[in-house]
């Protein structure tokens, strides 16, 4: 009776349940880690079997987190593989580009739909003046990335960068790699599939090094990214009647300060993860985040945030736009135009086209004043003053990705200046001890030097068991000690 | 093949047996303080669906008592017009409760008192000694609770939790108050029953099956939500509570602020 209900309580754990995605840093994804391992393992050297069995778990991971959307992911598979055959078979140009043109509108057809349906309805209800009754769609999890990795894949055969895979395994591993597949790192086809076809094996340094970074992305999501969540949740609301924060400005400034260093250590913490489980299984993904907040101008930010996407954006948006090849101004317009699509590839809303065109107006900015920055060289003053300005920049515009409304950000924003009085700064200190003790603990973590963590991570390889081991242990109880009652999901889960 | 994958497997296998024996073992302190534990003893021994149907069938009727039944029962009091000190004490659902319940208390005269500790539940209030604590600093002639948010999941529940909801009512002593239900995301594992089945009648607000808007984190109502939800209390007071007071309804919208906040963080005990 009791193993019944056990085992009844294991079933209901692998079944689908809306709003709860399987998330790497769960207990339920180290279980079936553990499963999937030993038959990884003995299948690896198989390459057939490994890539039906590395498909079918990652078609059980999305299950899990989207449900029957997992039908979608496969049939989006399916149908460009198909059309990716078809246009390398010929020769002829328009039926290469009918071939490219279906499944661009069958790919970003789906996205528009379920991302921006009701975006767009509604802007257009109200130019009309109409009533407007939201459709009740739901955003399949992961579709903006699958979508992305999908859209590379066909403009790179169609433009003969990539081969297409012999078999729809090949390309579904790709597209379906369970690591990458719910919130990135976008993989790029020219880069993942050799490796699929090389199938090497993992060394023991890769494997370990793999842990490490699944660790590192545990400290950084669940228990930084996730404690500072919880003061952050607080200050980010906006009484709907007054227009106000409940909060005073100085805590409201610190919960946006707090909401910078969050999101970047839920989605590089997220990243870590990703890559260290791809590494254990002998994949290489590309770095998605290099320390973004030392960065002392913008362009500099973009080369270290979300590395994987601003790369995409430039390779698949600004270039094709003609990049810097058609002179200064129009340079300007399409980095900000490629920026404004990077906005909204966020989210449908207009906080984040905001969001976007903010980024690529700054963006225009720092490559119009390079010359004359460049004159007034590089004294610390100079480095610190840069970097103050760039993060004061990148974080005031995370508030346009926290908060409810376009009109809440400015609210927040605004209140937090307005309101601000140092007075506060004692009582936050004596409540919210543990609050500043981690925030002080990323800041110290950006200001080591990164040769720090590469000898962090090869001390970690060289470890004895034991050691990586209680290192394991320590940081899970550490999880258990400091996490909410209720897991938050990963913040680009939502993209 | 397997020799590369033999240490790494054999690290995560070893850690998550321990961690699922120390869910099942008895709480192990360090330094006085009691260490966390997973919850993979609830997730594998939590009471199936079917059984929670019939715990639910067998509970349902002291729910009823708690709430609906005293209905006719209560439906005579007379509204105790007299101005209260309120207090109001319990989880993060009060950031969304405790404005709404502000603004009441301006309407009609009471003075309230909110004391917010987050991610708290039955068992760290009932342990700590800060109900008690409060009700001796601030001497409240009425309270308000709502906790139980943190505990929908609990396995044996009644096992669990029965001994810490009966301390805390026995802190509360004569004073009379109202118990906000927890607005449950998910079904319970029993935490409303047991809540219903301990506190005198009519002083159970039940708010499961109730339509929330919810925040981000799927769990808290949206502050518009949750002013609501008060609103609901209140109107619910007069014919059902126990002992109700003076709850004119204030403007919608009309913004207060209790006469002090008292903060509480996750990790204090």
């Amino acid at each position: 009776m009791v193993l019944c209900s056990v085992i009844e309580n294991i079933l209901d754990q692998l079944t689908f349940k809306e709003g709860e995605p399987m998330l790497f840093s769960s207990g339920l994804f180290w279980v079936i880690f553990l499963v999937f391992l030993p038959v990884y393992a003995a299948l690896k050297k198989r390459r057939r079997q490994m890539t039906v069995f590395v498909i079918a778990f990652s078609l059980f991971f999305y299950y899990k987190s989207s449900g029957w959307f997992v039908l979608m992911l496969t049939a989006t598979s399916i149908f460009d593989w198909v059309l990716s055959r078809l246009m390398e078979r010929t020769d002829t140009r328009w039926k290469r580009r009918l071939c490219l043109s279906l499944s661009l509108l069958a790919s970003l057809g789906i996205l528009a739909w379920f991302k921006y349906a009701n975006f767009f309805m509604w802007n257009w209800q109200q130019m009309v003046g109409g009533n407007f009754e939201p459709l009740d769609i739901i955003l399949p999890v992961g579709i903006s990335f699958y979508t992305f990795q999908s859209v590379s894949y066909m403009i790179d055969v169609y433009k003969h960068r990539v081969k297409t895979t012999r078999t729809w395994m090949d390309y579904a591993f790709f597209l379906t790699f369970f690591p990458a597949l719910v919130a990135g790192p976008i993989v790029r086809a020219d880069y993942f599939l050799p490796q699929l076809e090389e199938n090497r094996s993992a060394t023991k340094t890769m494997v370990y090094m793999g842990l490490w970074l699944i660790i590192l992305g545990v400290v950084k999501k669940a228990i930084v990214a996730d404690y500072l969540a919880q003061y952050n949740d607080l200050i980010f609301v906006v009484d709907p009647a007054t227009g106000i924060p409940a909060y005073s400005g100085f805590e409201t400034m610190m919960g946006i300060i707090g909401y910078t260093m969050q999101i970047y250590c839920d989605f590089s913490g997220y990243s870590d993860m990703a890559i260290g489980l791809a590494l254990i299984m002998g994949f290489r993904l590309a770095q998605n985040f290099n320390f973004p907040y030392k960065s002392r101008n913008l362009t500099d930010f973009w080369r270290r945030w979300h590395i994987s996407l601003s790369t995409w954006l430039r390779d698949y948006i600004y270039i094709p736009l003609g990049g810097n090849r058609k002179g200064t101004a129009r340079t300007y317009v399409n980095n900000f135009a490629t920026m404004v699509i990077g906005g909204l590839w966020h989210g449908a809303a207009w906080k984040f086209v905001f969001w976007g065109a903010m980024h690529g107006a700054g963006l225009a900015v720092h490559k119009a004043s390079r010359p004359w920055l460049g004159r007034i060289g590089d004294s610390w003053p100079v480095k610190a003053l840069s970097w103050l300005v760039t993060f004061m920049f990148v974080m005031l515009l995370w508030v346009f990705f926290r908060a409810d409304t376009f009109g809440d950000s400015v609210a927040v924003i605004s209140h937090a200046f307005s309101d601000f009085d140092v007075a506060y700064a004692m009582p936050f200190v004596a409540v919210r001890w543990l609050w500043l003790i981690i925030m002080a603990v990323i800041v110290i973590s950006h200001i080591l030097p990164t040769d720090f963590w590469q000898r962090a991570a090869a001390w970690f390889v060289r470890s004895p068991w034991i050691v990586k081991l209680l290192v394991f242990v320590v940081v899970v109880q550490l999880v258990l000690e400091l996490q909410g009652e209720d897991v938050a999901p990963f913040i680009y889960f939502q993209f | 093949m397997f020799r590369h994958y033999k240490g790494i497997w054999m690290l995560l296998a070893v850690a998550l047996v321990g961690f699922v024996a120390f869910s099942f073992a008895d709480p192990l302190s360090i330094g006085g303080h009691e260490l966390k534990k997973s919850s993979f003893a609830d997730v594998l021994a939590a009471e199936t669906e079917s059984a929670d149907n019939e715990s639910q069938k067998t509970l349902a009727p002291e729910t009823v008592k708690g709430t609906d039944a005293v209905v006719e029962k209560k439906a005579q009091a007379e509204p105790d017009t007299v101005p209260k000190t309120i207090l109001f004490i319990g989880d993060s659902m009060l950031d969304g409760l405790s404005p709404r319940l502000a603004a009441y208390a301006a309407e009609n005269g009471h003075t309230l008192y909110s004391v917010i500790w987050y991610s708290s539940s039955t068992e760290r209030w009932a342990e700590s000694a800060k109900l008690t604590s409060y009700i001796n600093k601030l001497h409240p002639d009425y309270i308000f609770i709502c906790l139980g948010s943190n505990e929908l999941m609990i396995r044996d529940i009644k096992k669990k939790r029965d001994g810490y909801v009966k301390k805390i009512i026995k802190e509360i002593g004569d004073i009379p108050f109202i118990w906000i239900g927890p607005p449950n995301w998910r079904e319970d594992t029993g935490i409303n029953d047991l809540i219903a089945g301990n506190v005198p009648a009519g002083s159970f607000f039940l708010s499961n099956g109730m339509s929330f808007e919810r925040r981000k984190d799927g769990a808290h109502p949206t502050v518009a939500s949750a002013a609501l939800w008060m609103d609901s209390v209140a109107r619910w007071m007069p014919r059902h509570s126990a002992h109700p007071i003076r709850m004119d309804k204030p403007a919608q919208g009309f913004k207060a602020r209790p006469k002090r906040i008292f903060i509480h963080q996750p990790n204090e005990r």
